[in-house]
């Protein structure tokens, strides 16, 4: 789908005459009516589709807090704040309503009502990316025209998290065309009508994006007011910050930790850093390697590895160390548990565990997925050789290094996780269950690590509605991960965007990186 | 000329056959194509599910069947990402990059000829001398260190031009987005063009100037000199014709080399052409994407070098065409 | 005149070599660029004597120096040219990274030699259909671009031998598909010499004495093509240097952990404007004059011996 950036005005004179004349007259039009505020933006990465269902990415969610509106949204705080739903209330222990806010329009003009809630959910549902997270919501009753029954199957103390991913979508406009169509051509993929503050315009896939502002947005008290956004996506990390240095992007994310300081001193710019969950850590593969089964082995490669330096060294300070999956901001969280160091004691465990002489092991690491991570694993290379580990180390580009992470290839694998719930309980589902094909749990433990203990605390953290009670189970699950040294964990990452400095993008970032563009205000100059 | 052209015509069709079957063979070390349409949270169950839906389990041959039988029609599959068929993703992005190839190269002629000529007829001048150093250091020097610091200079000193993309772009008759008739689209061309250029150019000055020294030691060049023809007839009506020749072939041949170049240079200025929508591809595991853009290159070379030998035979008729490079 | 008519010189060949000696050592660029390169070999046959540390060393690499810059801006005198990003020192690290581009690059030229001889030869000698078969797959050779049959070569090459081992292999990897990617160059050169001799007297004389095209082939016409092919072999050593550092800056090329120039620039190269811009400039330009001077080198040999290449 691609339509034309130029309005009919524009065009039709050129094709009369094609002479410089006419074009100079054109660019003079074209800076007159670009007094309007625009903001240039350059991602790493573009949502794949107008579908927001089609893909579980952080670009999918980006655009769609762009065209659509969540239910309930993330704060900067870490606390909810309404959206489509003003307020909610739980009637009975499996069953929440939400009443939702009235006089809104979709894109389309069509009126937003609970219908549209219960449609959106039903579709999550068949969206294979989105349908785990809405495995156990059972029902969607419709009470009225402004509120709406959410039924569990069982008590789900995530309700208001998972609810951050209803986007609520346009049912007239969509109904009877809405397949989700993952490697094809849908309805879905090509046309949006959310109640978001931004309409699409313009879409050249992976090359960019045009949106103008949504005249009849609900929320008028946001002070937004850019009228037009130009997303582009820049995958290489020197020519994004190049765009903004010589001012042909206005905000861009990520920005290199290496880069941090020159941009700082670049006059004009501002850099806006802020901690997240995203957790890195290593696998050490137990069915792979004999040795990775003596929990001696795995502390000292605990041991060996030294977080607090590569944090300063290679992320220069732009992440937190970790001692353990969950970041201080979840629940999990156990406040003691901080990564040590110590090399003689780490060669004594070798001794004890037999290997003083050490041993070969092989390890792959991805080198562009997540922040610096090559050189990361390169230090952690070197660092494992002082113990006597010698390690062959592969870094591929993602698109590789999952295949190659599925099939479990190497004895050490890197891993990075966010979790999608903002809760530890996620992290734990996936990296350190116990394998599960059917279920999806475990899928990303290539450590083959499996304590059935910790199975069954995931389980009653997910249905345990008392807060402190939960807190227990998942520290109990994080302090028996830290006893058996199952993995390493690495560091917690930070989000980065830098910005001109007339942008206030202070007030609209989040640790999830979906930034708030309708509320964003840029000082005319 | 007719059998000529026939046998091209079955040559650039092996060649495409044969290109299609390695991109076939490789695609699956490529990475896997669901991995990267699906988020990390979908269970390995699912995922199998999907690739069984997409025919990735299939025999390798079975699926170069099913690839073949529609391609035979014309229809070299579906992109994953654009979910357009890949010849149509292709040719939007082709008029991208054919102007930057475009402007490149007329900077090359306009540079690299005179430059070229002056270095082989004045080789004791101080500017000529220049030349042969410059051009020496120039294919020295690789390209993404050139752009790197072209874009150092000119964006972020001295906010000259764009670092990226292509700016905007007119429609030509609803068939070509052009960015050569809008001051916006030419500055986003500078810098892209400049740094391509910079890495042809080195090899066409010195391929000029080795090619005039050797004409101009030809028989009928003294033969010219001894009958007392006037210099600059001599040397840009006799010798250059003949010194065109060789460089046409080395041309076709270098298309190749264009090729490679315009994929470094595309990925660096981030240029909507086909270059950076191969190496988008292949970061994205777009399979039939992959494979259709090195059949359509694979073709496009076939071509050009076709049209340069045509053009070969019509400017030296000497040369047979059913006898030369087939 | 620095030209030379091949039916002047005396046949005798070993005059026929030290004149053209006598020439080249009279061009003081070349000369130059000879002994650079003469030094570019020493350093990188020596790397190991010569190198500070040992960079397989366990400690070599410590995250603690890390970017520490060059002895005369730090004043640290343990790194002369400085550290990198991971702590490793500058000096050893190019010095080790130089002897694999060098390696590569000339390894890589021997195959393309090689290959490029016996195809050019037969190609030639036979003509016909062989040749006719041969030039076509030069064309699709060619057609594919160096770069782009690296990269599907080495992709076949992980497939076959598995990540870890091909990690292992690598090295042994580049220089097959660097040799095998760029033979056509070699092949259509002899080519064209071939044919050109072939109709000389001295041809027609060896096969009336009857003897056989082998011999004719390897003793008779071989020697007297010789000179291109030295000519696009200086050439090729910085290409395939060249092509090396491109696939590596794709991230196709050595392992981190053993990099060559090429892997050296392009982990650096996220280092440029950081302010440690030592990380990825002293690679540049020890790269930069490698080439620089194999490619004078190249121009000296074909000034002094003006053999009519087929020019690429």
């Amino acid at each position: 789908m691609f339509i034309s950036v130029l309005d009919h005005l524009k065009i039709t004179p050129k094709r009369l005459f094609p002479s410089t004349a006419v074009l100079f007259i054109v660019t003079l039009f074209c800076c007159q009516t670009a007094s309007a505020v625009t903001l240039k933006m350059a991602f790493d990465a573009d949502p794949v589709s107008l579908d927001p269902h089609e893909q579980l990415s952080e670009g999918t969610l980006q655009f769609s807090h762009m065209v659509f509106d969540p239910l309930v949204r993330w704060k900067q705080n870490g606390q909810i704040e309404p959206r489509l739903a003003t307020h909610w209330q739980q009637i009975t222990p499996t069953t929440t309503r939400f009443f939702l806010r009235k006089n809104v329009r979709f894109q389309t003009g069509n009126q937003f009502t609970a219908e549209d809630v219960a449609y959106t959910i039903r579709r999550l549902k068949r969206s294979a990316d989105f349908r785990a997270m809405f495995d156990n919501i059972s029902s969607v009753i419709v009470i009225n025209k402004h509120t709406v029954d959410i039924r569990s199957s069982h008590t789900n103390p995530l309700l208001l998290n998972i609810m951050t991913y209803v986007f609520p979508m346009d049912k007239v406009f969509y109904q009877g065309r809405d397949q989700i169509v993952k490697f094809g051509n849908s309805f879905a993929s090509k046309h949006a009508s959310g109640t978001g503050p931004y309409i699409v315009k313009e879409r050249e896939p992976g090359v960019r994006m045009v949106l103008t502002r949504n005249k009849d947005y609900w929320d008028t008290k946001s002070k937004g007011n850019v009228d037009k956004i130009i997303l582009t996506p820049i995958k290489n990390d020197s020519t994004r910050l190049a765009a903004l240095l010589s001012g042909d992007v206005d905000f861009i994310s990520p920005v290199s930790p290496i880069d941090i300081e020159r941009t700082k001193n670049s006059k004009g710019v501002q850099i806006m850093t802020l901690p997240t969950g995203r957790i890195l850590l290593l696998h050490m593969n137990e069915k792979r390697r004999k040795e990775f089964r003596d929990v001696r082995v795995r502390r000292a490669i605990n041991l060996a590895i030294n977080q607090p330096l590569i944090v300063e060294k290679i992320l220069k300070g732009y992440a937190v160390p970790a001692g353990q999956l969950s970041a201080s901001k979840f629940l999990g969280h156990v406040k003691g548990l901080q990564p040590e160091h110590d090399v003689s004691k780490a060669l004594e465990l070798m001794k004890q565990a037999g290997y003083e002489k050490g041993f070969r092991i092989s390890m792959m690491a991805p080198n562009n997925r997540y922040m610096n991570d090559d050189k990361v694993a390169q230090a952690i290379a070197a660092m494992l050789g002082r113990i006597h580990i010698t390690v062959d180390l592969k870094t591929l580009p993602k698109a590789q290094y999952f295949q190659q992470y599925d099939e479990r290839a190497a004895d050490i694998m890197m891993l990075g996780w966010q979790s999608d719930t903002e809760d530890s309980n996620n992290l734990y589902e996936f990296i350190i269950a116990c394998q599960d094909a059917e279920s999806g749990l475990g899928a990303y433990n290539a450590s083959e690590y499996c304590a059935p203990s910790i199975n069954t605390d995931i389980k009653l953290a997910n249905r345990e509605t008392n807060p402190e009670k939960r807190a227990r189970i998942m520290q109990r699950i994080e302090v028996k991960l830290h006893d058996d040294a199952a993995i390493v964990p690495l560091y917690w990452q930070y989000n980065i965007w830098a910005a001109k400095n007339n942008l206030h993008i202070d007030r609209i970032v989040n640790d999830q990186n979906h930034p708030f563009l309708g509320d964003l205000v840029i000082d005319e100059k | 000329m007719f059998v000529f052209l026939l046998r091209r015509l079955v040559q650039a069709f092996v060649v495409m056959i044969i290109i299609s079957v390695i991109s076939f063979a490789i695609q699956n070390k490529l990475g896997d194509p669901v991995l990267q349409h699906v988020s990390m949270t979908v269970a390995p169950a699912e995922r199998a599910q999907i690739r069984q839906d997409l025919g990735l389990n299939d025999n390798l041959v079975v699926q170069y069947w099913r690839f073949a039988k529609k391609a035979i029609h014309g229809d070299l599959g579906t992109s994953y990402y654009y979910k357009e068929p890949v010849l149509d993703v292709i040719f939007k992005k082709l008029p991208a990059t054919f102007e930057l190839a475009f402007c490149a190269i007329v900077m090359v002629a306009f540079i690299a000829i005179p430059c070229g000529i002056l270095a082989a007829i004045k080789p004791k001048n101080i500017i000529s001398r220049l030349v042969v150093a410059l051009s020496t250091m120039g294919i020295s020097i690789p390209i993404f260190i050139v752009a790197i610091f072209l874009v150092y200079i000119f964006s972020i000193q001295l906010h000259l031009a764009p670092s990226f993309g292509r700016g905007q772009t007119t429609d030509v008759f609803g068939l070509w987005e052009s960015g050569l008739f809008s001051k916006d689209g030419l500055r986003h061309l500078m810098l892209p063009s400049i740094s391509l250029a910079f890495a042809l150019m080195p090899i066409f000055v010195r391929l000029i100037r080795a090619e005039m020294i050797e004409v101009l030691q030809s028989d009928y060049i003294r033969f010219a000199w001894s009958k007392g023809l006037n210099t600059r007839r001599i040397y840009f009506i006799h010798a250059l014709k003949n010194t065109m020749l060789p460089v046409i072939t080395v041309g076709g041949i270098q298309a190749g080399t264009l090729v490679a170049y315009t994929i470094l240079t595309e990925s660096i200025f981030q240029w909507p052409g086909m270059g950076f929508l191969f190496m988008d591809a292949v970061s994205r595991v777009d399979t039939p994407l992959i494979s259709a853009y090195l059949i359509v290159v694979g073709g496009i070379f076939v071509v050009t070098n076709t049209v340069v030998d045509l053009i070969y035979g019509l400017v030296n008729p000497t040369v047979k065409l059913a006898n030369h490079g087939l | 005149m620095r030209y030379f008519k091949k039916d002047i010189i005396t046949p005798a060949q070993s005059s026929r070599w030290s004149h053209i000696w006598a020439g080249f050592i009279g061009d003081k660029l070349a000369t130059l660029a000879l002994a650079i390169f003469v030094f570019y070999c020493l350093v990188a046959i020596f790397a190991p004597l010569l190198a500070p540390y040992n960079i397989n060393n366990p400690n070599f690499m410590d995250l603690e120096n890390a970017e520490i810059a060059p002895f005369w801006i730090s004043g640290d005198s343990r790194f002369l040219l400085g550290t990198d990003a991971q702590g490793r020192d500058m000096l050893s690290v190019i010095l080790y990274g130089t002897r694999l581009s060098l390696t590569i690059g000339v390894c890589a030229v021997l195959i393309q030699t090689a290959l490029g001889i016996c195809i050019g030869l037969i190609s030639g000698y036979l003509g016909g259909r062989t040749d006719n078969f041969l030039m076509r797959c030069a064309d699709i050779q060619l057609s594919l671009s160096t770069m782009m049959v690296a990269i599907v070569f080495l992709a076949i090459f992980q497939a076959m031998f598995g990540m870890a081992m091909y990690q292992q292999l690598a090295m042994l990897m580049l220089i097959l598909v660097i040799g095998l990617a760029e033979w056509p160059l070699f092949a259509r050169t002899i080519r064209a010499s071939v044919l050109a001799e072939k109709q000389k007297e001295y041809v027609d004389a060896a096969r009336i004495m009857g003897i056989s095209p082998k011999r004719i082939m390897f003793k008779h016409i071989l020697p007297n093509t010789l000179t291109p092919v030295l000519v696009i072999f200086t050439v090729q050593i910085s290409n395939a240097i060249v092509a090396e550092a491109a696939l590596s800056f794709l991230g196709l090329g050595m392992p981190a952990n053993d990099p060559s120039l090429g892997a050296l620039i392009s982990v650096g190269f996220s280092y440029m404007f950081s302010g440690s811009w030592w990380i990825c400039v002293i690679p540049s330009v020890t790269l930069i004059i490698l080439i620089l001077v194999m490619n004078m080198l190249g121009d000296g040999l074909r000034d002094h011996l003006n053999p009519k290449t087929y020019k690429d």
